[in-house]
């Protein structure tokens, strides 16, 4: 299986203290892998130091066998490759849905105005906000905002999605419909890399998890293993709060 | 009662007062437009510029809108006139002061703009670079917009108060409303032309005023 994205010896510290320490981990073709642990553990962090909106201090990223760039056009453009969808979904609360989800194929992938348009068409639609093309974010619910987020990184057509906790804003009646998003998302075959503390969905979609403590990864495996047979103090102690 | 609206002085002043009105007209238009196109210019530096070479760049841009808001704008005018030709500057009047209200009411701008752009959220950067935008389009198509909606009661402020200081370019012999108003009161020894340019400065620029409270109302909430 090949790697879309790789981190190998990634690590992070804020003003001396560590927030991520020696991160390997791989995701590949197709494959969901979950990031669990608790708040403060570095999940945001390792996904902010995969497009480089956090600037590693250690270690490589690697994305489609090339280490991500360190700047400009080259790094633009694997962003371009790469979607986030954050935790307070981030919309632009100036524009509406299709115009949220058409700016960067317009003025990141040099679509034209029509093309960029269909691009976030289709994307809207994948997400089931086909008739909410013109409303502005504010007239729209949190789970369809977070859906229209979605869409913003799908309309650019990334070779993965990095998902920052996208339901743990939500009310818990609007995370289904996230999460069903999600979920058709990889029976579509996009890769994602998602933190989040959703326990259930994390067991019933990931292919493999990933429990995140004081910025190290204490276990990976597939959810039977990792949840079902915790090796370590941490990982049983955090399963058994839940 | 007379004193205050002699007709035959009111007669005499209003040829010149109404080409006053031009010229404080000219000289209000122009310094607002500079001032806020130099504001807006020094603020998209500023929050463009990224890396230690150019990070002096920024503090430049902070020092000149704090000393320019510490002057008075009439203090800066009468040096630029009357200072100015000493270093070998030759300045007309209307120049001197245009630039010094457009440098002025530049400093609050900057600052107004400056203040609207921090205060947009981060995560709409961080949401426009991740999708690959630059800077400069991430700034353009999605901070700025935000960042303008916030500016616009405090701008219009601004440039409310530039338009009326227009008014001081009559110490510097520029033929605007009080300058003329100021001349026939001198000659005719009566109030009236002033009280008249007094009545004109409010017809010019309420309705600039009642502009700016629709603009707040439509642009505050949100």
């Amino acid at each position: 299986m090949s790697a879309v994205l790789e981190l190998r010896g990634v690590g992070k510290t804020f003003a001396g203290v560590p927030a991520l320490r020696d991160i390997h981990l791989a995701v590949g073709t197709s494959e969901l892998v979950a990031l669990i642990g608790p708040s403060g553990s570095g999940k945001s962090t390792l996904l902010r130091c995969c497009n480089r909106l956090a600037e590693p201090d250690a270690g490589d990223v690697v994305f489609e066998g090339e280490p991500v760039p360190a700047g400009g056009a080259e790094l633009a453009s694997v962003r371009r490759r790469m979607g986030m969808v954050f935790q307070a979904f981030n919309l632009y609360p100036h524009l509406n849905a299709l115009e949220n989800a058409a700016l960067a194929p317009r003025r990141a992938a040099g679509l034209s105005h029509g093309e960029a348009e269909t691009a976030a068409r289709e994307a809207l639609e994948r997400v089931g906000l086909g008739d909410r093309t013109s409303a502005m974010p504010d007239g729209l619910s949190g789970g369809q905002q977070q859906r229209v987020a979605i869409a913003r990184a799908l309309a650019l057509r990334p070779r993965i999605l990095l998902l920052d906790e996208p339901t743990s804003a939500l009310d818990p009646e609007l995370v289904g419909s996230v999460l069903r998003v999600i979920r058709s998302l990889k029976e579509d075959g996009v890769a994602m890399l998602i933190a989040t503390h959703e326990i259930a969905f994390a067991r019933e979609a990931a292919d493999r998890i990933a429990f995140l403590a004081d910025g190290e990864i204490l276990e990976c495996g597939p959810p039977a293993e990792i949840l079902d047979r915790p090796r370590t103090e941490r990982l049983q102690s955090f399963l058994s709060r839940l | 009662m007379r004193i205050f609206f002699d007709p035959e002085v009111l007669a005499a002043a209003w040829p010149g007062i109404r080409s006053g009105i031009g010229v404080t007209l000219g000289l209000a238009l122009t310094s607002i437009a500079a001032g806020v196109a130099l504001g807006l210019l020094l603020a998209t530096v500023r929050a463009l510029i990224r890396g230690a070479p150019l990070r002096p760049v920024g503090g430049l841009i902070a020092a000149y809108a704090d000393v320019f808001r510490a002057m008075p704008p009439l203090v800066l005018l009468v040096v630029l006139y009357f200072a100015a030709p000493f270093a070998g500057i030759e300045l007309s009047g209307f120049m001197a002061a245009f630039v010094a209200l457009g440098l002025v009411l530049g400093a609050s701008a900057e600052e107004i703009f400056w203040a609207g752009i921090t205060s947009v959220n981060r995560g709409q950067w961080e949401a426009a670079l991740s999708t690959g935008l630059s800077r400069g389009e991430a700034f353009r198509r999605v901070v700025l917009p935000q960042a303008v909606r916030l500016t616009i009661p405090p701008l219009t402020n601004r440039a409310i108060a530039t338009g009326k200081n227009t008014a001081l370019a009559s110490v510097v012999a520029v033929p605007e409303v009080l300058n003329q108003a100021a001349s026939v009161q001198a000659q005719t020894a009566s109030p009236a032309p002033l009280l008249l340019a007094a009545g004109v400065y409010v017809a010019l620029f309420l309705p600039l005023v009642r502009i700016g409270r629709w603009l707040e109302t439509r642009f505050h909430i949100r």
